[in-house]
């Protein structure tokens, strides 16, 4: 049987029916998956090979995978389901929350952390700072590296049960099984060549999905037109009703929340710090290919609102009372995908769409998965537990960490199934993990005077203010009085507090306690000593379409450009 | 710090050949470019078989004929890429002269 019928897919849910051509895809591409993991192994010879692809990559497989890495199906899922309730205003998290962000690390602190070779962003915190604040960071991000790997591992088993039927349990074994394997064999490289080849096979299954989907509206004008009519057309606009004073867009957050909140305070912190997506730049072969690894990313970024936001607007069009769980129809607005996957695509597309999905499920974890074991084994064990053991050791001690973290994911994923509301806040809990880190890291980068000490409680600071408001917020939702307009208005303002609840107590800390000398800063802070930019530039490195200026200024133009069409 | 360390054991000749084999044979264009041409197959054949039946879903557009080409076009130009611009030599030799520079930094590490 090769086609899909077509009576299910009018019906309730999001089960897919596929082909054995489907199946076929599926195994093809997991089996190269675990053909690469062997192939990777023959080449890990030391714990640089494992931990950062022994820093050999080329910049276009380092800015794909620093996409990708991001570009988890959760993700996937998650900003059509944006796109389907609240529209053009998801374009937020594309441009303005990561284009600008991205442009800054290449351009601004990538030569630091390149340059003082440093293996984790934790690590950065030692060389800058010391051991006080480092071991904080250190386990903040294993501790929620590894639970964030479960979470998303069971959020990919909900999906999987209903698209494909498998049990819960099934899809977390299997699932968590594959990427113990390519990671255990092959390290970040394996990581890295399946994040890559993710990222082409999720989009050759989305475009097919968006270009079915608007022909099935009657095209862009057609899409806009039911809009307007279902919605009336608020869906179409990102920076409408963002006046100060008279709030009236679905993020509930005025210009000002989303540029300072979004722009610069959550997303700097999640793009210039997260070691998930940094350790793919620290992966590149050169200072050079390093910088470009962000530029890189932030082009195709740019544009995957096209096949994420568009077809959440189809859905709106076309099921969007099913998709607000109306008339039990059993859907959610994270099914939009799902659904409209089961709805225009027939066997054979499907089948790569659907590889697709599971892929990007599986890079997901892997990309939290192969960060953690390199911040355990460099971080914690080599720093504070077994030092001064042969690299053998810590290639050894990596990848049983990955055995062990695999198995903790597998755990908290179990546990996430019989208590989501726990990991919704442990999730909530994490997100305050970056905002204040980077305040930490761009003051100590500006600022050689600032200390140790004021690292420590800055940082500790920055993540409690945000708890704080946090669950400030929480109650007064709980007495029908909430002092934010929506849970994503509370995050931008949450993050602001954090940051500058950081600068304040940075500034204080430092003007009494001591500052390092100019010697141990050296490369370390912005105006102390010198960092080389081009000593290791291979040939090439210098054409002009390389320049990281001119990329990361193509992506700034872009990012303005793209907004136009929806103010 | 590895850039200030000799490195005494220089790669032999035949180390470098056979790494520059194995790593331009599993280069990851190779790998998309293979992958890509059998996705593309299989869907331009599926296309062709159940054209008409594709139809009713996709409201008229022979969805899989056209993303089986693209995905077929698509496979080839990795493959090109990858004929036209291997990984140059340096790089990979680099790496492994870089390996040995990551052991002895490891080493001095080890005997502070």
């Amino acid at each position: 049987m090769l086609t899909g019928t077509v009576v299910e897919a009018t019906g309730n849910g999001i089960r897919l029916d596929l082909s054995w051509v489907d199946y076929l895809m599926i195994i093809v591409y997991f089996a190269v998956v675990i053909g690469i993991g062997f192939i990777a192994r023959t080449r890990v010879k030391s714990s640089m090979d494992f931990f950062l692809s022994g820093r050999s990559l080329p910049a276009w497989i380092t800015g794909l995978a620093f996409i990708s890495a991001n570009l988890g199906a959760t993700e996937i899922l998650g900003m059509a389901a944006n796109g389907a309730q609240i529209g053009m205003s998801t374009l937020h998290y594309y441009l303005i929350g990561a284009v600008p962000a991205m442009v800054f690390l290449g351009l601004v602190m990538m030569p630091f952390y390149y340059a003082s070779r440093v293996r984790s962003v934790p690590e950065f915190m030692l060389r800058r700072f010391g051991k006080a604040p480092h071991i904080v960071n250190a386990l903040a991000f294993a501790v929620s590296n590894v639970l964030i790997a479960g979470i998303n591992l069971f959020a990919m088993a909900i999906v999987i049960e209903a698209m494909l039927g498998w049990p819960q349990w099934l899809a977390i074994v299997v699932s968590a099984a594959f990427v113990l394997a390519y990671i255990t064999l092959g390290g970040l490289s394996s990581a890295i060549y399946n994040e890559v080849m993710q990222f082409f096979v999720i989009v050759a299954g989305l475009v097919p999905l968006t270009i079915v989907g608007l022909n099935r509206v009657h095209g862009w004008s057609g899409l806009t037109a039911a809009l307007e009519r279902t919605q009336s057309g608020k869906l179409l606009h990102a920076w409408a009703g963002t006046s100060i004073g008279d709030v009236t867009n679905p993020i509930g957050a005025d210009w000002l929340a989303i540029v300072l909140g979004l722009g610069f305070v959550l997303s700097f912190g999640y793009w210039t710090t997260n070691f998930t997506e940094v350790q793919r730049a620290f992966s590149a072969k050169n200072m050079s290919a390093a910088r470009r690894t962000p530029l890189i990313g932030a082009l195709p970024k740019l544009f995957i609102p096209i096949i994420t936001v568009i077809p959440g607007l189809i859905g709106a069009a076309v099921i969007g009372k099913a998709l607000s769980g109306a008339g039990h129809s059993g859907l959610t607005y994270n099914s939009v995908i799902p659904k409209l996957m089961q709805m225009y695509l027939p066997s054979g597309v499907l089948g790569v769409a659907v590889t697709g999905l599971l892929a990007s499920f599986m890079a997901g974890m892997a990309a939290n998965v192969s960060s953690f074991n390199t911040v355990f084994t460099y971080d914690i064990w080599q720093r504070y537990i077994k030092r001064d053991r042969s690299d053998a050791h810590y290639l050894r001690v990596g990848r049983w960490v990955t055995v062990a973290g695999v198995l903790v994911g597998i755990l908290t994923a179990f546990i996430a199934a019989g208590a989501q509301n726990i990991m919704t806040y442990l999730q909530t809990l994490f997100s305050f993990f970056n905002a204040p880190l980077f305040g930490v890291f761009i003051i100590g980068l500006l600022w050689k005077r600032m200390t140790t000490t004021a690292a420590l409680w800055s940082y500790i600071a920055g993540i409690l203010a945000p708890a704080a408001v946090f669950t400030a917020y929480q109650i007064s939702v709980a007495n029908k009085a909430p002092i934010f307009a929506t849970a994503t208005a509370e995050t931008l303002y949450g993050a602001m507090i954090s940051v500058g609840t950081v600068a304040i107590v940075a500034v204080v800390l430092s003007l009494v306690t001591k500052a390092k000398s100019d010697r141990e800063l050296q490369g370390l802070v912005y105006g102390v000593g010198k960092i080389d930019l081009k000593g290791d530039a291979v040939v090439g490195d210098t054409a002009w379409y390389r320049s990281p200026a001119l990329l990361g200024s193509v992506a700034l133009v872009l990012c303005v450009v793209l907004y136009l069409p929806f103010l | 710090m590895p850039e200030q360390l000799s490195v005494d054991r220089r790669p032999t000749e035949e180390e470098k050949r056979r790494l520059i084999a194995s790593t331009r044979r599993f280069d990851l264009r190779r790998i998309l470019g293979a992958l890509f041409l059998l996705y593309g197959v299989l869907t331009t054949i599926v296309g062709l078989v159940h054209g008409a039946a594709d139809l009713t879903k996709t409201g008229g557009i022979a969805i899989n004929l056209w993303a089986g080409i693209a995905m077929i076009v698509l496979g080839v130009l990795f493959l090109i890429w990858d004929r036209l611009s291997p990984v140059p030599e340096e790089d990979i030799v680099k790496i492994l002269t870089q390996e040995d520079a990551n052991e002895a930094a490891d080493d001095a590490e080890g005997s502070r």
